[in-house]
């Protein structure tokens, strides 16, 4: 009992003691004169924002950028994954190509998106999609593969086609390794979706990001990374949640 | 099937799509019009003439300096607080919901909140690359720590282990592999905040040459800094693995034994 009900006021202090130090620092210790804002005025900053529609439009723009990128990877990944896991022959062909790409990372190509989308919405879409997309991919062809071979065998005996083969025995045991691949891709998209606004001009939080230390308001700088440390807190906890929810045959 | 299980088939089968890839866009766009798609030809040239070697000290190395710099630095303080937080449970309780917290703000939204202390220049980009590794390294550290057997300790104990004997004999290689994995996380993400330090900094860095000449429409110069940039992000992962495979080679022969 003494454990669990210390825990919440373990947490709370830790939080206070750091916002307290935050508040010493920018009011009277080394950051007294530097253009770094108070812990206070960051907050009260926060709550003014809450209550302007252009947050919450904000906000929502960098979710659908993400959502719709992550939905998009999805559609095109797991029939993807697993045509690939189907065949040796193409997981092995596909392999180096795919792990080449994977491990780019998005910012990398923004220059180029950047002139063939320009600063849009479907510029930070595109981005996700492409963060995803490959590891996504990747994953389900593993998932694929780790199907049973003896269930695998024992249909094939029974006479049972290809297709009822894929949807009994080699989707569901793809599905745990989509889920996982599905909970590491939720923060990337989100994350994904912030940097093409904060690089490369989509609209949302990234921008406002972007403007508000460009045009030296600097409570609003700390501000809105508070929005997005919340943001993507809610989110990592969300998923956890769902797949608890979804996939709850593996316990983990 | 055996066919399939010899290197050298392996090999030719990871690079005949690549290949393939290169040599139809090289095809495509030989004769492109498409101002934002020249041809990979021009590109290459363009590229030779930029990064072999002229450009390369300017914009190279002092990217890669940054990125190490900051990389070492973030990992070696993962590496510290996270075993002090996953040796000791009762200390990490106060610590993890900041942690926590902090580790869920994108690593390159830190970025503008670094030029606020900084300004646009070298210190901002290494602090803000080793913030960025060091929560990866820190928490994988804190979770290998954690997970470290029971009986191990035990069996330190029974030997009469010291304190520093305990840490570097028996926790940290066993935590090793969990860490390992963390540093690999660090090192991606020290890439991406390097070259978004470079973006939104100010003049040198492959990444802000790149993103000028993308803004001043210099299509060929812009190809071939996000090509490098493709290249330098596969080098590293692929150098990463080596050294990691080199370094957990006990863990990973261990392995196959014992399956």
């Amino acid at each position: 009992m003494s454990a669990r009900a210390l825990r919440i006021p373990a947490g709370l202090i830790s939080t206070i003691v750091a916002l307290a130090i935050w508040q010493v620092f920018t009011l009277v210790g080394p950051l007294a004169n530097s253009s770094v804002p108070t812990a206070t005025s960051t907050l009260a900053r926060l709550w003014e924002m809450l209550f302007i529609p252009e947050t919450w439009t904000s906000i929502w723009l960098t979710v659908q950028m993400a959502l719709f990128g992550f939905i998009i990877a999805l559609l095109i990944a797991i029939p993807v994954g697993i045509l690939i896991g189907l065949s040796r022959f193409a997981f092995l062909s596909t392999k180096f190509t795919f792990d080449f790409f994977k491990v780019i990372p998005p910012i990398v190509i923004i220059p180029i998106t950047i002139l063939v989308f320009g600063p849009t919405q479907e510029m930070g879409t595109f981005l996700v999609v492409f963060a995803l997309v490959f590891a996504l991919a990747i994953q389900t062809a593993y998932g694929v593969r780790d199907a049973d071979p003896v269930l695998i065998e024992t249909m094939r005996c029974y006479g049972l086609g290809r297709g009822k083969q894929v949807l009994y025995a080699r989707l569901p045991a793809a599905l745990p390794f989509i889920a996982v691949g599905i909970r590491i891709s939720a923060a990337g998209a989100m994350i994904v979706a912030v940097v093409a606004g904060l690089v490369g001009g989509a609209p949302g939080l990234g921008r406002d990001l972007l403007l508000s230390q460009a045009t030296g308001e600097s409570t609003e700088t700390f501000a809105i990374v508070v929005i997005l440390g919340v943001l993507g807190l809610f989110i990592s906890r969300l998923v956890v949640f769902l797949q608890r929810r979804l996939v709850f045959w593996t316990a983990s | 099937m055996n066919l399939l299980n010899s290197r050298i088939i392996r090999f030719l089968l990871g690079i005949w799509l690549p290949i393939l890839l290169i040599w139809w866009w090289w095809t495509w766009s030989a004769d492109s019009v498409d101002p934002f798609f020249p041809p990979l030809s021009a590109i290459w040239e363009q590229f030779k003439f930029n990064w072999i070697w002229q450009l390369f000290p300017i914009h190279v190395v002092p990217s890669l300096r940054n990125l190490f710099l900051g990389y070492l630095i973030g990992v070696f303080a993962g590496v510290t607080l996270g075993a002090l937080l996953g040796a000791s449970p009762r200390v990490s309780r106060y610590f993890e919901p900041v942690i926590d917290f902090l580790r869920s703000i994108p690593p390159v939204a830190t970025v503008p909140v670094f030029i606020l202390f900084f300004g646009l220049d070298v210190q901002m980009r290494v602090a803000a690359i080793a913030v960025a590794a060091c929560f990866p390294t820190l928490l994988s550290t804190m979770q290998g720590f954690r997970a470290t057997d029971p009986t191990l300790l035990d069996t330190g104990r029974v030997f009469r282990l010291t304190p520093f004997q305990m840490m570097w004999k028996v926790r940290v290689p066993n935590a090793s592999p969990i860490i390992w994995s963390g540093l690999q996380v660090s090192l991606q993400i020290a890439f991406v905040v390097t070259i978004a330090s470079e973006i939104l900094g100010s003049g040198f860095g492959i990444g802000a040459f790149t993103v000028i000449a993308s803004d001043s429409f210099l299509i060929l110069d812009a190809w071939t800094g996000v090509v490098l940039m493709g290249l330098l992000g596969f080098a590293i992962n692929v150098i990463f693995d080596l050294v990691e495979r080199w370094s957990l080679r006990w863990y990973i022969g261990q392995k196959k034994l014992a399956s």
